[in-house]
Parts: structure tokens; C-alpha cells; sequence
């Protein structure tokens, strides 16, 4: 069988990659990965959709922290100050 | 290569940026505080919501936290790092509200064991032709897509929606690690979750999100 410990298939791959691009996937398993990746393009383009996801969830703004919030925080911080 | 190495336990300590900042805000430094509500609250304020149910009562565990740091600032002996232990304080003041609003379970609990695949199996080969458990039909190449295409308002609305779409778990880690830009170190500390649980959230969340793209892109 093909199929055995030495290579992984698509369906693994698309539930390791988060490992992957964490680096934290053990040695002898991130080989495998970029051993697929080299002969796979569909996972090739699979991973890049994962970057591609991070980096555009990474577009989405924080909210700026509202005046208001602000002024009663700095009256807190300054109440603090004097206690 | 080295063995896979194990940070499952070492948590992030205080830099000596860090204790300087600390040192000016027991000054009574203003501006060294106003600095410290920018880098943090936006943060807060994402972990808070998790735990409550409605952004008025998470703006409130989040002023509560801040008064928290405060109090607690003196006792600050920078054997986290300074987010980990404000995220800390939020967490416990939104643990400790009580009443309805509180959703008081341990966010360890919350980590579901539903196994939905980060791609439905219909994509893949099945177990009798050739190739089982490899693509049927290639995922597109998005690098073909338009330059506008990942960056335009349409698009971050999808993301947006696949976002608060997720289980509270999932939403959580993937606002800290992606939105607020906490490292893996920073959210498990956080959240009290292992380094594997805090993994496995994220893993879910990102192709949650992916999978909503995907769709949009493809339609």
C-alpha cells in the first residue's frame, strides 16, 4: 500500500496546517508535509488560502478606545494616584 | 533537526520594557497610562466579550479590570508578562460577576469535541478509487485572484461574519491571535487552556473563516 507512514494525503494535510504554521509539527511529520507539498499543487494552494485567511483576519481593525472610555479611565488612574 | 521542542510550560515574563513602564505608572505617570489603555483595552474588551454576554456588560468587566490593575499594580513582580497578567485580571473579573450575564464555566470546558473536518470529505477522494484522501478537485489558487480581491470591504465583511459565526471557544483565540496579535504563549495563559487545546481552537477558527472565503470567492 501506497499509502502507508511514509507520505500523507491531502485530507491530513488540510488538518495539520495550522501546525505547520505554527512550527510546532515534529520533525519527522513536518518532513512528510513539505514532501507532499512538493509534488501536490492543489495543497500548495491549499496552504497559501491559510495564509491568505490569517493575514486578511488580520485586516480587521481594532476599535479605537472611545473618548468617553478614556476620560473615566485617566479619572480612575488619577483617583489611584492620590489613595 | 532538533527534537520537537516542548514550550508547552514556559510562560512569557515580564521584559525590561515592561518593568520600566511599570516603575513610571506607579509614578503616577499619565501619559505611560494612557499609553497602557491604547495597546491594551481593544484586547480586554475581545477577551471580556467572551465570557459575558453583551458588549455594554463587557465594557464594564473591562472598566472593572482596569481598576483592577490599578489595585493590583503595586503586587505587579513581573513573573508574567504585563498582557498576560492584565488578561488574567479581565478574565477573572468577568469569572467573577455572577449573576445571568456571567457565563461562569472555565473556558477549558468550552473547547467542544465536535470533529467536523476544517474540509468536508465530499472534496476528497473516497477509499475505492485511486488516490483516496486526496483532492477530487483542487482548492483555486487564490495568488490568481485580483490584488483587490483579499484586501476589499466585501471581503473582510465575509470574514467578519464567518468570525462571530464561531463557537465562543474558537472566536476568542482566533480574535486574540489574529486580530489582537497575542502570541500562542499569551492566549494559553490567558485563557488557562493547554497549548494543544489553544491549537486546535485556532485550527478550527482559521479554516472556519477560510472555508467562508472560499465560498465567497468561488461564487
Amino acid at each position: 500500500m501506497p499509502e502507508s507512514a511514509e507520505h500523507i494525503t491531502c485530507q491530513e494535510v488540510v488538518e495539520l496546517v495550522t501546525a505547520y504554521l505554527e512550527t510546532v509539527l515534529p520533525a519527522d511529520e513536518a518532513g512528510l508535509f513539505e514532501q507532499h507539498l512538493n509534488f501536490c499543487d492543489g495543497c500548495i494552494w491549499y496552504v497559501e488560502q491559510m495564509r491568505a485567511t490569517v493575514a486578511t483576519v488580520g485586516r480587521i481593525s481594532e476599535d479605537d478606545v472611545p473618548p468617553e472610555t478614556r476620560e473615566k479611565l485617566l479619572t480612575a488612574f488619577r483617583e489611584w494616584k492620590r489613595s | 533537526m532538533a527534537p520537537h521542542a516542548e514550550v508547552e510550560n514556559r510562560l512569557p515574563i515580564a521584559s525590561s520594557e515592561e518593568a520600566e513602564l511599570v516603575t513610571r505608572l506607579r509614578a503616577g505617570d499619565e501619559r505611560a497610562f494612557e499609553g497602557l489603555v491604547e495597546t491594551y483595552h481593544g484586547t480586554m474588551l475581545a477577551v471580556a466579550r467572551t465570557y459575558v454576554k453583551s458588549r455594554a456588560v463587557a465594557e464594564e468587566v473591562v472598566q472593572d479590570a482596569w481598576v483592577g490593575v490599578l489595585k493590583g499594580l503595586d503586587r505587579f513582580e513581573g513573573r508574567s508578562s504585563l498582557k498576560t497578567w492584565i488578561l488574567r485580571i479581565v478574565v477573572n473579573t468577568a469569572m467573577t460577576r455572577g449573576g445571568r450575564e456571567a457565563r461562569s464555566v472555565p473556558f477549558s470546558s468550552l473547547v467542544a469535541e465536535d470533529e467536523d473536518p476544517a474540509v468536508a470529505v465530499e472534496r476528497f477522494r473516497g477509499p475505492d478509487g485511486g488516490f483516496p484522501g486526496h483532492w477530487a478537485g483542487y482548492p483555486s489558487d487564490w495568488r490568481s485572484l485580483p490584488e483587490q480581491a483579499l484586501v476589499g470591504r466585501e471581503t473582510l465583511d465575509v470574514v467578519k461574519r464567518a468570525i462571530e459565526e464561531l463557537p465562543v471557544a474558537q472566536k476568542t483565540v482566533i480574535t486574540l491571535r489574529d486580530i489582537q496579535g497575542c502570541d500562542a504563549e499569551e492566549v494559553c495563559a490567558a485563557l488557562e487552556v493547554s497549548d494543544g487545546n489553544q491549537r486546535v481552537l485556532l485550527h478550527r477558527a482559521r479554516s472556519h473563516v477560510r472555508a467562508a472565503l472560499e465560498r465567497h470567492f468561488d461564487a
